[in-house]
């Protein structure tokens, strides 16, 4: 790696890092973009179902063209020590010596969304390190990532030949919100199943619009369907890269932002405010609260 | 308690033991301090290992070792470090370490080393000294 290289990488690094930890005020006062020159890759999926190693076949493809990959791998933060362990960054071996990638791992910290705190200017830091692919790997939610659905250009769901029947995830709502679906392990038997059965909801969803998902196998045990996504990821962005649909997308970039703002705010309300609001009737709890959200005043039994 | 919250602390295994069951129990330990711990996995170079150091911005380094060849492969991340540009970074040390070796360590620059026999809780508690955690910490 030469001199340049790592001054850009340690440069990024930093940023990232004071931008995951940015309290609420500075995340307002801050410029977001909502969307730049690095392409957005959202992937989402239920845990196992291979996304950081998805990721890696799809990073190889890019960063051999040549060009700059960054990964936000998300892994979820315990809610009884506030501590995680993120392991994305070992399916992702084989490449991460190349010098156009770079992987963050990021705790989910406080939020449920199967994202981390801060996200959109996380992402936005990679449009300033110049980088033309940024890949946000989601937690192994599958039934609460749809947030993560308006922060990127392209949304890809993953599932697997285990993952039961694809019931399951109509019922998450996940599979109407996919640009793109991956049958991940499609060396297992039930692949062929799986992929037929979200070709016809992917026909069904077609019928209304101009993009019908398709359906890619991939196996990372036999680097199988790595150019297909890759193709289909750009056939995406070429299909959907209206200026309408870039215009939507900055719209619920920026509800998304106030929405973890408040979000915040009402979670700091309820810690500060906690033997206070003990003490009051229900009622005049959430009354105290909405009061205090807007004056940032604390709860006191005066607010009776 | 919850002392190392919001430290970025990264496990890895340098050279060629295949054993990580005590990397395992450090990296929960550590989660469980409030830690968010990044796991490397097994059989890495020091080169990738500075690599690593350098885009999570972590606070600190745990090389786990147990293949006798801890002096050699220290001295080597520590030189990787150094090429990257990440020497400022607290390393400590974990596995069959005889103690003969510790002071060749701590000259390498390692800040503590953590054998077998040591209460998780000492871990936790040197390594929040070592990052200059004062009470409980408050980062995110």
């Amino acid at each position: 790696m030469n001199a340049e290289d790592l001054r850009w990488r340690r440069q990024l690094a930093r940023e990232l890092t004071i931008r995951a930890r940015a309290p609420t005020r500075e995340v307002m006062s801050a410029s977001l973009s909502f969307g730049g020159k690095a392409r957005r890759i959202g992937i989402t999926g239920p845990p196992g179902a291979g996304k950081s190693s998805l990721i890696a076949l799809l990073a190889k493809q890019w960063t051999e063209r040549p060009s700059k990959v960054g990964v936000l791998a998300v892994d979820p933060t315990s809610p009884l020590s506030g501590g995680s362990l993120l392991g994305d960054r070992i399916r992702m071996d084989e490449i991460s010596a190349n010098s156009n990638l770079f992987i963050r791992s990021l705790p989910s910290g406080n939020t449920s969304d199967g994202l981390c705190p801060n996200i959109l200017s996380l992402l936005d830091a990679f449009d300033e390190a110049a980088f033309d692919h940024v890949i946000l790997e989601t937690v192994g939610v599958g039934q609460v990532s749809y947030q993560a659905k308006a922060l990127v250009d392209t949304f890809v769901v993953v599932l697997v030949p285990e993952s039961g029947d694809t019931v399951q995830a109509m019922k998450a709502g996940i599979l109407e919100l996919a640009d793109i679906y991956v049958v991940n392990k499609a060396d297992l038997p039930a692949a062929a199943k799986i992929a037929a059965e979200l070709r016809s909801i992917a026909l069904w969803r077609g019928r209304n619009e101009s993009w019908v998902p398709p359906v890619i196998l991939t196996s990372a045990t036999d680097n199988r369907g790595a150019s297909e996504l890759s193709d289909a990821i750009a056939s995406h962005r070429k299909a959907s890269l209206t200026e309408e649909r870039m215009a939507a997308l900055a719209i619920a970039r920026r509800e998304y932002l106030l929405r973890t703002l408040l979000l915040g705010q009402i979670d700091e309300l309820l810690a500060r405010n906690r033997t206070e609001l003990q003490h009051l009737p229900l009622a005049e709890s959430l009354r105290a609260l909405i009061a205090g959200l807007g004056s940032g005043a604390d709860v006191t039994s005066k607010s009776r | 308690m919850e002392k190392l919250r919001g430290k970025r602390i990264i496990i890895a295994k340098p050279g060629l033991d295949g054993h990580d069951a005590g990397a395992k129990i450090i990296a929960l330990t550590l989660r469980d301090a409030g830690a968010n711990v990044i796991y490397t996995g097994l059989r890495k170079t020091p080169d990738y290992i500075a690599r690593v150091v350098i885009d999570e911005d972590a606070d600190a380094l745990g090389l786990s070792i147990l293949s006798g060849s801890h002096n050699a492969l220290v001295a080597a991340t520590f030189e990787s470090l150094r090429k990257f540009g990440g020497e400022d970074i607290k390393v400590f040390v974990g596995g069959t370490i005889p103690a003969s070796d510790h002071e060749t360590l701590k000259q390498l620059g390692v800040v503590a080393i953590y054998t077998a026999e040591m209460k998780l809780d000492h871990v936790v508690a040197s390594l929040a000294e070592h990052l200059g955690v004062t009470q409980g910490g408050h980062e995110r």
